[in-house]
């Protein structure tokens, strides 16, 4: 277990001469863990999973995946991506017969028919004519019958109504706590992933900002309220802002915090709201090293 | 141990049969092109057989009695039958010459283009298909039907041609442009050239119209520029005549003049016979007229040279496509 599921090491991207989308991403995330990668539309969240599934190369540094070349590991990664292509004229059974077709020896029917038929559809049905959140089940089943040892998933809820979220959400959970898979799942609503994952990856401006267990990054960090003079320095200050005589801030205490101020611990929408707002704030991706002394 | 023995080995078996999988599924996935395409494929090759039978005969029949006519003034020949003749042996010229753009459009706006656009192309590469594989299926068995149909076709067309040459008065030259090409090699190089540069249009666009627009214009530029070249393909013949002759010879032409003491120049005149060009080409030193030309029997070298320049070209083109996959993807192979 000490291969992790998916390492960037300065990763970089390119797209034509001068617009970086992803520049300078190191990060770890270890094997079986539920990760959110959360960011402002267009931050390179797209670009990170395209990367890792091995469908575009970097320009810079590497990305390892399951300790593998991307392009080495695809058989055992699982990919939906953002539109949820698929093939509009085939129909839903034939869409599935060709998932076992094209993954001969690792195919898990049952799987892929188990997720499609929660949703009642008719396997008989043309891809174009389905809703996007029918379609979403196909491609869901489609890379869950793989039987992925890594789902990486772009976007995969936004074009669901939330009773269709709430049950894809708990029937991907189950296949992944079923199997050990690792799922990493992109969104730019911290609210959709907040229940169900326990790693955080906080993509901005092209860049990680924050990377680690959502635990011990709600941990780093104390939300503080103290007097408007407050010396904030021997800290790591995130966001801070003075209202009158009172100043509010999230930091990331580097020693023990003076009796007057009073704390409280960010809830996870604060703390990744208070990064995106102020792109100067420290980025806090724990070193290699450190992370695997913590998993 | 068990399961090792009682497991029927599925990556070797997955292998062997990777390549039939995939042209299934593509088969499925272009059923409605495959289908107008055999039927577009049938109806030209049933066009041909028509003309080089019975129509052929019929204008054959047509001409032999137009010609008995001479100069009767009351004389009947089925000239309906000429007409047909004429207009079908066009139409199925058209149709032969066609086949290479179809090609083209088809690979860069459904084969190629329409994945990546849509972005199946990259469902299919996390489907346990890598891109090199995928794009391998995709040229592959269309090359196979592309050589098979383009070359069938044109073969079908050169014996119709040949059939009606000795018996019908109006056949075309085998040097006429649009039949020197229908009847040789040369659409079956253009169409596996419009195949790659569909594919390459395809990956490089990635929008399914723009593809289908530079894989059908490449073709267009192909052709003119192979047209262009084709006299200067094969050493061309030369045949010196008079100056009261003036320029002779049949054939594919690649050049004439005149000759001088100095050597060949630019003939101002061709009619040796009329005093006023005779005068010009006595000032100027003319001794003889030249033409450079192939005869008909350089058609073949001509075609083949023609087709292996665009061979090359379709190798090149697929070349760049799997450089500009591996390049997207970061794979070489796999």
């Amino acid at each position: 277990m000490t291969v992790p599921a998916l390492e960037a090491d300065a990763l970089g991207k390119r797209f034509g001469r001068r617009s970086w989308a992803l520049r300078d991403c190191s990060f770890r995330l270890p094997a079986g863990r539920v990760c959110a990668v959360v960011g402002p539309n267009g931050a390179g969240k797209s670009t990170l999973l395209a990367l890792a599934a091995g469908l575009l190369a970097p320009t810079e540094g590497t990305v390892r995946v399951l300790g593998a070349h991307p392009a080495a590991a695809r058989p055992r990664v699982g990919f939906v991506d953002q539109d949820k292509p698929l093939y509009q004229q085939l129909t839903v059974a034939e869409t599935l017969r060709m998932g076992a077709d094209l993954n001969p020896g690792h195919w898990d029917a049952d799987t892929a028919r188990r997720v499609v038929a929660g949703g009642d559809l008719d396997p008989d049905r043309r891809i174009r004519a389905l809703s996007g959140g029918q379609r979403t089940r196909v491609a869901l089943a489609l890379a869950l019958g793989k039987r992925p040892e890594l789902l990486l998933l772009d976007e995969p809820m936004a074009d669901l109504d939330p009773l269709a979220r709430h049950e894809l959400m708990g029937l991907l959970m189950g296949e992944a706590a079923a199997h050990g898979t690792t799922v990493v799942m992109s969104s730019h609503v911290v609210a959709e992933l907040e229940d169900s994952c326990d790693h955080l990856l906080l993509v901005g401006g092209g860049t990680i900002r924050l990377s680690g267990e959502i635990d011990d990054l709600l941990a780093a960090h104390t939300r503080v309220t103290a007097p408007a003079a407050a010396d904030l320095s021997p800290h790591e200050v995130v966001e801070s802002r003075t209202t009158g005589r009172q100043l509010s801030a999230v930091i990331r205490p580097s020693g023990p915090l003076p009796d007057d101020w009073r704390t409280a611990a960010p809830s996870l929408e604060d703390l990744v709201l208070s990064y995106l707002r102020n792109p100067a704030a420290p980025a806090l991706t724990p070193a290699p090293e450190t992370l695997e002394a913590a998993a | 141990m068990t399961a090792a023995l009682t497991t029927p080995a599925p990556p070797a078996a997955g292998r062997a049969s990777g390549a039939p999988r995939q042209w299934r599924w593509l088969a499925r996935l272009h059923r409605p092109a495959l289908i107008s395409g055999g039927a577009l494929f049938l109806l030209v090759a049933a066009a041909l057989v028509w003309l080089g039978g019975p129509l052929t005969d019929a204008s054959a029949a047509a001409w032999k009695a137009y010609n008995a006519c001479g100069f009767t003034p009351r004389c009947s020949y089925d000239q309906s039958s000429i007409l047909l003749y004429k207009d079908v042996y066009n139409w199925t010229t058209i149709a032969v010459l066609t086949v290479p753009f179809l090609v083209a459009a088809w690979a860069g706006g459904a084969l190629v283009g329409r994945e990546t656009e849509s972005g199946t192309a990259r469902l299919a590469w996390t489907q346990g298909v890598s891109p090199a594989r995928w794009l391998a299926s995709r040229l592959v068995a269309p090359a196979v039907l592309t050589v098979a149909v383009t070359g069938l076709l044109t073969a079908l067309h050169h014996w119709a041609w040949a059939v009606g040459r000795d018996r019908i008065d109006t056949t075309k030259f085998w040097h006429d442009m649009a039949t020197f090409h229908a009847n040789g090699t040369v659409p079956v190089g253009l169409a596996l050239a419009g195949l790659a540069a569909g594919a390459l249009a395809g990956l490089l666009l990635r929008r399914a119209m723009a593809a289908l627009a530079t894989a059908a214009v490449t073709v267009g530029v192909l052709w003119a520029a192979v047209h262009a070249a084709v006299p200067y393909l094969w050493p061309s013949v030369t045949r010196v005549s008079s100056l009261e002759e003036g320029p002779l010879g049949r054939g594919l032409l690649v050049g004439q003049g005149v000759l001088t003491p100095k050597g060949r120049a630019e003939a101002p005149c061709v009619s040796g016979g009329l005093d006023s060009c005779r005068d010009t080409l006595t000032d100027m030193g003319a001794t003889a007229f030249y033409r450079d030309l192939h005869p008909a029997s350089h058609y073949w070298p001509l075609q083949l040279v023609a087709t292996g320049i665009l061979l090359a070209v379709a190798g090149l083109l697929t070349y760049a496509a799997f450089r500009v996959l591996r390049r997207t993807t970061g794979t070489a192979r796999g």
